[in-house]
């Protein structure tokens, strides 16, 4: 499953993540709301691949289950 | 004021679990599916209350020349109907939901603990106390935004039956805890075992103040709830929203354990060592449990 995060870009330049989205229409329709939304003018966004060190990977114990 | 804050669609509207479980050829979730009629009427109490969120504003406003005395009596109500934390603080965008608009001025935030001593009984005892407090905070949220109404100004009661806030932020800003690496908010007292009811409001309040106590230092080291997920769904790495970390959880990973199977799962909530402050016997009994089987527990249990 694609694993993406929007970022939220402020007009001094800071990075707040929105969110993890498990598709690009899923995180293009946030991008889209939040776009139009008159709290966030100055606001841009970008749509970036969430980083795989960032989600763990290490093997669940599905033996104890 | 319009919300900036995505909420995540519960059961099969959510296109993650929808199409896990579609994967499986089934056409709806286990653990769903597989509700047992305990819990059927808890999620119904709180259907049932639904309508009652809103309602007539009494023409006769109670004016409020002390902010502070009508925010004491507003927290002394909703504890005295069985709320264990009630804060108050000024509604922002963030703490509403996205694509949902919100009129009110202030958001009062109910909590109600759960019993940790379920965690000894199983998935289903846990379960159970979650619906139950869940259906605690519909009660006091409605009865309390009922309450605001017959005074004179507008409330609308925010709860499992259905809301427009979200709670982590609002728990955070009036000061109930700090946002954990499981994704749940941990408080000193309660860890994060309590469930939200929420009020917005245009009555004139005192807001409360966030309150940090080391939690995301705390658990940027302890990795015990991300060590004791079946799932490894808990992250690593964080990343920042608004200047806080969050670790966000990764539901493809999740949902097998907590969706896709009959057996409720709060692992990562039940294992937090912020719990073991106010129920220090339980906790090891648990972590001795966890450790047999496994699972990495803190050093000195």
């Amino acid at each position: 499953m694609e694993k993406l995060y929007v970022n939220a870009i402020g007009p001094d330049g800071d990075v707040s993540t929105v969110g993890l989205f498990y598709s690009q229409p899923e995180a293009q329709k946030t991008v889209d709301m939040l776009g139009t939304n008159p709290e966030r003018v100055g606001y841009r966004y970008e749509i970036v691949e969430a980083v795989r060190h960032v989600l763990s990977e290490k093997n669940p114990p599905t033996s104890k289950e | 004021m319009r919300g900036i804050t995505p909420r995540r669609e519960q059961g099969m509207a959510d296109p993650v679990l929808a199409e896990m479980v579609h994967a499986t050829g089934a056409t709806e979730s286990r653990h769903y599916a597989a509700v047992k009629p305990v819990i059927q009427a808890y999620r119904a109490s709180w259907v049932k209350l639904a309508p009652f969120r809103d309602g007539p504003v009494n023409p006769q406003r109670v004016p409020v020349d002390d902010p502070a005395a009508m925010t004491a009596q507003i927290k002394a109500k909703a504890s005295e109907w069985g709320a264990n934390l009630v804060g108050v603080c000024r509604l922002q965008p963030h703490m509403i939901d996205l694509g949902s608009e919100v009129v009110h001025e202030f958001v009062i935030a109910c909590c109600v603990a759960e019993d940790y001593e379920k965690v000894l009984h199983g998935p289903d005892a846990v379960e159970e106390e979650a619906m139950r407090t869940y259906a605690k905070c519909t009660e006091i949220s409605t009865a309390l935004a009922a309450y605001v109404r017959e005074m004179g100004y507008p409330a609308i009661a925010h709860h499992n039956g259905a809301s427009e806030v979200q709670a982590i932020p609002i728990f955070y800003q009036v000061g109930f805890g700090e946002l954990g690496r499981h994704g749940s908010l941990i408080n000193e007292k309660y860890g994060a075992s309590f469930r939200p009811g929420f009020v917005t409001t245009d009555l004139p309040l005192v807001e409360d103040q966030p309150r940090e106590f080391g939690v995301q230092d705390f658990c940027m080291n302890c990795n015990v709830c991300q060590r004791n997920c079946p799932g490894d769904a808990i992250p690593q790495d964080h990343v920042m929203t608004l200047g806080i970390k969050r670790w966000l959880i990764d539901l493809e990973k999740c949902y097998p354990y907590s969706r896709l199977r009959e057996e409720y799962c709060h692992l990562c909530v039940d294992v937090c060592p912020y719990n073991v402050k106010s129920h220090p016997d339980t906790y090891k009994a648990l972590m001795k449990e966890r450790k047999q089987v496994g699972y990495k527990t803190p050093k000195t249990y």
